[in-house]
């Protein structure tokens, strides 16, 4: 098994069912020769730094998995027949990795997950202990108006996400 | 090996021949991903064209893998082959 890292763009005008029925046929060709997943980040809508395929925004999904090389090689067959992949990268990163070894990495990109949540909740409730409700969208808005979008906008999907069970969370306490 | 320029009297050649330390080695934290824009963007001109070791100061070997970070970043749209990203 080698591990690589593939990161493919959809075009932007998909619906979110056929964006999930693209990533399950390429995470069901990866699975079928006995690979396995090791990680699958949904970027989302990305300007794209030039023009491909006359769009100019893009669906980016990234994966991270171990598989053999004709895996690959049909994955990318499939992308270059289907329309709705503008462009698609695959970039090896280990000529072998053992089960072991997949599992340990697994883990440690989800203890990266959880250790980066818990620092997002945690600057919330410095927030939201401060100062009333209200200055934390204002503290949202700040980050966003810096010209580094691309990146933010990554981290804001998962900071909403969060921000969601908080505000909730708050909400309920305030009540009580 | 680079010859260092002699005194021709142009106080500005002297500026860039200071003996900068590399990024990269001196900061660990730094990752060099093709996947990581903002860090890419600091080696790249406004034009897009990537910046020469002997001004930014980064040693070769690590010039030579952040050359082919931005190669890939370029090929999956994530920096421009030339102008700039905001130039839609």
């Amino acid at each position: 098994m080698r591990r690589y890292e593939t990161i493919f763009i959809l075009r932007p005008s998909l619906a979110e069912k056929e964006i999930t029925d693209v990533i399950d046929n390429t995470l069901k060709i990866i699975n079928d020769d006995g690979g396995t997943v090791i990680e699958l980040d949904k970027w989302g809508m990305r300007k794209l730094a030039y023009l491909i395929k006359k769009e100019k925004q893009g669906y980016y999904v990234f994966c991270d998995y171990a598989a053999l090389p004709q895996s690959v090689a049909e994955m990318e067959r499939k992308f270059r027949i289907d329309d709705s992949v503008l462009k698609y990268m695959t970039v090896k990163i280990t000529a072998s990795i053992t089960e072991e070894e997949i599992t340990a990495v697994k883990g440690a990109i989800e203890e990266k997950k959880v250790a980066a949540q818990k620092a997002v909740e945690d600057a919330e409730k410095a927030a939201s202990a401060e100062s009333t409700e209200k200055a934390a969208p204002e503290k949202k808005a700040s980050p966003e108006n810096k010209s580094e979008e691309k990146k933010e906008e990554k981290k804001e999907e998962q900071k909403e996400e969060v921000k969601e069970e908080t505000e909730q969370k708050t909400g309920e306490e305030k009540e009580k | 090996m680079p010859v260092r320029p002699k005194r021709t009297g142009r106080p500005k050649r002297r500026l860039f021949t200071r003996r900068k330390v590399c990024r990269f080695c001196t900061d660990k934290e730094l990752v060099l991903n093709y996947k990581e824009v903002k860090t890419l963007r600091n080696f790249v001109s406004e034009r897009g064209k990537i910046i020469p070791r002997r001004i930014i100061g980064t040693c070769a070997s690590h010039q030579r893998q952040l050359c082919s970070a931005i190669k890939r970043a370029r090929q999956i749209a994530l920096l421009p082959y030339a102008g700039t990203s905001h130039n839609q």
